[in-house]
């Protein structure tokens, strides 16, 4: 005697797109990146020179007076941000059961997100570094001397 | 006492501290001590046995095989998920009481007793058997090597003692679990399998292998000793490259 | 009798700790991030506001703080690399707890390292 099973169950499919996969890569690819980036922002502003000692706006200036400073701040805000947004994300998910209070939750990490990234961005390309009627010993050194 | 010439199996006193529910009593669960004698022979199953049928006959726990065969009896021993049939007293450090507790996130029905339902429910929506075409009139044929690939995955005896001890399934039981994965690479690793694209599609889900956080709280868990880490690390992979 | 009210604390081993480290040391990146965009967006409005507010990163409470700080970072950052080999490397498994000892003693020797130099700078 043989019994036959047809289709013994019926393969559950997915009804919704998810882009779990690719989150998850994007964890994988920023993380490495942001070694290299956010490593050498300490040892650069940290370590090197005389360190926190240093930082002020002449500091700042003088690096972003520097494209390569620009893009390289630029970068590491993105993907930080991006990161940890995401990453706070799946911790969101994690332990929220309530689908408001998820949804609530996550909408507002992607709007500090978006609001953060476009402020630095902002920041960092619209910055000053020789703002007119600052004091000039705030200022760095090659900002021409102030008449006024 | 008699004097015996043969060496006698040493006994020794220990404590067990078993967290006991009653639905039909208790609000929630309490830990109840029992001192009993045991021998150095004697498992965690024996020491439950021997309250069940000398102490309190109320107590409340699976087991079937008591040879690590079944997977019955998956419970939370010192704070690990083991085997009570396959862990031995003597091996724990009984100056302590032993502290025996049902395993974690899903829902406890009576003392050590959880329902598994949901742990088998993802279990078969991975589709644990083989899907193949045609009817052959022999058995069908695999090389030792194609064998191989997925030997470490065919031990799972479905205790539950890996989805029970992962941080993730803990959250919310909606993760799909270790068990389940295990057991769709025992199948989509299968030379003569053909749905492995079916199961990757599932396992790529909200709830699928991405809510991983490679805690290993699985693989050390496993009373087979499967590396189930390793095994979603192969899915994971495979669903990235497209095909097995 | 009742002695303990909830279950126990589950005995996971290096590999959960190390999740548990990650995943607090994230949270806690994440929000000095949002802080530190914000500082350092107020370059943009002057220059006595930015330096006021840098140099509340050079006291001594927030300084030895930034030790902490440094120590998170490298930890997850280090960490990071490790979950990346566990799903990528096939040997990654195996060495899981190898190469959280090493991650633990280099984040160690990395701040150990760092401390002197940073507050030198902060109490100097
Ligand atoms: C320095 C380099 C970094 C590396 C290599 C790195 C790597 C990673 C990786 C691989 C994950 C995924 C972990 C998993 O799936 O289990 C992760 C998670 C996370 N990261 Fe990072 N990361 C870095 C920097 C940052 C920064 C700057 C932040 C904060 C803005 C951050 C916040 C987070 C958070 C919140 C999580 C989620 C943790 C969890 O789900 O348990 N990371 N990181
Ligand atoms: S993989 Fe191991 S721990 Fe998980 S259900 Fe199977 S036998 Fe039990
Ligand atoms: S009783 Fe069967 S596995 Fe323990």
């Amino acid at each position: 005697m043989s019994v036959v099973i047809e289709t013994p169950n019926s393969p559950r499919t997915r009804n919704q797109a998810n882009w779990e996969k690719y989150g998850w890569l994007f964890m994988r690819i920023s993380g490495p990146l942001l070694i290299v980036l956010v490593f050498t922002h300490l040892v650069v502003n940290l370590v090197l020179g005389e360190g926190i000692k240093a930082i002020d706006f002449a500091f700042v200036a003088g690096k972003w007076a520097d494209p390569f400073w620009q893009y390289w701040d630029m970068a590491m805000l993105w993907l930080a941000m991006i990161h940890g947004t995401n990453g706070m994300r799946t911790i969101v998910n994690d332990y929220t059961e309530r689908v408001k209070v998820r949804t609530a939750l996550n909408t507002s990490l992607w709007a500090v997100c978006a609001l953060l990234i476009l402020l630095g961005t902002l920041v960092i390309f619209t910055f000053d570094p020789c703002p007119a009627g600052a004091a000039a010993d705030l200022l760095p050194s090659f900002c021409p001397a102030l008449t006024s | 006492m008699a004097e015996q010439a043969i060496a006698e199996v040493e006994t020794f006193q220990v404590t067990l501290m078993i967290r006991r529910f009653d639905p039909e009593a208790d609000q929630e669960p309490k830990w109840v001590d029992y001192d009993v004698q045991m021998f150095g022979t004697d498992r965690v199953l024996d020491a439950l046995h021997k309250i069940k049928w000398e102490v309190d006959g109320s107590l409340t726990f699976r087991r079937s095989c008591a040879h690590g065969v079944c997977g019955s009896d998956a419970m939370r021993i010192n704070g690990r998920n083991r085997l009570a049939c396959k862990t031995l007293i003597k091996d724990l450090d009984i100056s302590q009481p032993i502290y025996v507790e049902p395993i974690k996130g899903l829902p406890v029905e009576k003392d050590l007793i959880v329902n598994m339902e949901p742990f088998y429910k993802a279990y078969r929506d991975i589709n644990p058997f083989l899907i193949a075409s045609g009817t052959p009139d022999k058995e069908r044929l695999q090389s030792p090597e194609d064998r191989a690939r997925y030997d470490d995955t065919t031990k799972c005896i479905l205790c539950a003692a890996c989805t029970s001890s992962c941080p993730v399934f803990w959250t919310d039981g909606q993760y799909f679990g270790p068990a389940a994965i295990v057991n769709a690479h025992r199948f989509i690793f299968d030379s003569r399998d053909e749905g492995a694209q079916v199961r990757l599609d599932i396992l790529n889900d909200k709830e699928g292998v991405w809510r991983c956080r490679t805690t290993f709280n699985c693989t050390e868990a496993c009373p087979r000793g499967i590396e189930v880490t390793k095994a979603i690390a192969e899915v994971k992979q495979a669903i990235l490259r497209g095909r097995p | 009798m009742v002695t303990m009210p909830a279950g126990t604390l589950y005995r996971g081993k290096v590999g959960m700790w190390s999740w548990v480290l990650h995943r607090i040391s994230g949270v806690g990146i994440f929000f000095f991030l949002l802080v530190h965009i914000l500082d350092t967006a107020l370059v943009r409005v002057s220059p006595e506001a930015y330096n006021a507010v840098i140099a509340v990163y050079k006291t001594p409470i927030i300084g030895i703080a930034e030790l902490g700080l440094v120590g998170a970072i490298l930890f997850h950052g280090l960490n990071g690399l490790r979950v990346i080999a566990v799903d990528f490397w096939a040997q990654g498994t195996k060495y899981q707890a190898a190469m959280f000892w090493a991650i633990i003693v280099i984040t160690i020797v990395l701040v150990a390292a760092f401390t002197p130099v940073h507050l030198a700078r902060v109490f100097g």
